[in-house]
């Protein structure tokens, strides 16, 4: 709803003061201001995740158990010491992952 | 083909798009320059910072906009916080009420339709912050009562007294120019 039309002089001279003012590079430089994406930073978050939980599970690993050709991954994975580590692995990653994604949108 | 501000928005919001955004920037430079030109009495170049920032606060909150109200006018509210906190920052609403006049318009026998628009710029600044707000919303730019109000933050009635009280002192300011005018 737009205000009442009048006849009021004033009203018609106030809308003549309504001048389109040019560009003039304005525009071109909003864009250039604008925060530029963090192409980087969701990459760089899961890799370091990766590597810290690839290196916690190395470091829990019970490799004296373990012969070079002795047992295969299925059994590896029943491990009861190695099962909770890799969970917890895997819920970190998960959680970081998501606040990776979350940090993105910002 | 053009887009409406709708789909303009959807697209910056679906994957930040910096050339649909700059499509807005382009539709909508003008009318928020010329606001704050007006609101900074004059000042184009901290109304075009102002502008500027107005840009960047709309980028950052684009997602807040709900479509409930018109693009322009939750851009208008962006610049009027934006010229409000400038105010705040420079002290310029304490010193408002002091600032020196403008001179008088010309009297009658000089007046022509430039000389009249001149004199109503000028005439403008008399205004205190929050009618001269109302007076350019509604009468320049054409938003709604309910719309200024909307965007200054304040009652529907306030912005209508706001806007009797400025056209009553821009009439005052004029008069000699005005019934000239009007007589033409």
């Amino acid at each position: 709803m737009n205000p009442p039309e009048t006849n009021d002089p004033l009203d018609a001279l106030l809308r003549t003061q309504d001048d389109y003012i040019e560009d003039d590079g304005f525009t071109a430089r909003v864009l250039a201001a604008l925060p530029r994406r963090r192409t980087w930073v969701r990459p760089m978050l899961l890799l370091g995740v990766t590597i810290i939980a690839a290196m916690l599970t190395a470091w829990w690993l019970p490799w004296q158990n373990l012969s070079p050709f002795g047992q295969s991954a299925l059994l590896l994975l029943n491990s009861p010491v190695l099962l909770p580590w890799v969970v917890i692995a895997a819920v970190v990653s998960l959680l970081v992952g998501a606040m990776a994604a979350l940090q993105w949108d910002d | 083909m053009s887009f409406t501000d709708a789909d303009l928005i959807a697209r910056v919001l679906s994957g930040e798009d910096h050339q649909a955004f700059g499509e807005l920037v382009r539709r909508y430079q003008s009318p928020m320059r010329a606001f704050l030109t007006r609101m900074t009495r004059g000042d184009s170049h901290l109304a075009n910072d102002l502008a500027q920032e107005t840009f960047l606060k709309a980028w950052q909150k684009l997602r807040t906009y709900r479509g409930g109200a018109r693009f322009s006018t939750w851009l208008f509210g962006i610049a009027y916080n934006e010229f409000r906190m400038a105010s705040r920052r420079r002290k310029e609403l304490a010193l408002e009420d002091m600032a020196e006049p403008p001179p008088e318009p010309a009297g009658p026998a000089a007046v022509s339709r430039s000389q009249l628009r001149l004199d109503l710029a000028e005439a403008l600044k008399v205004l205190n912050a929050d009618e001269r707000a109302a007076v350019i919303l509604c009468n320049q730019n054409g938003l709604s009562h309910e719309e200024a109000a909307q965007v200054l933050d304040c009652p529907l009635g306030t912005v209508k007294t706001n806007i009797l009280r400025g056209k009553e002192k821009l009439k005052r300011r004029l008069s000699a120019a005005y019934d000239d005018h009007e007589s033409a």
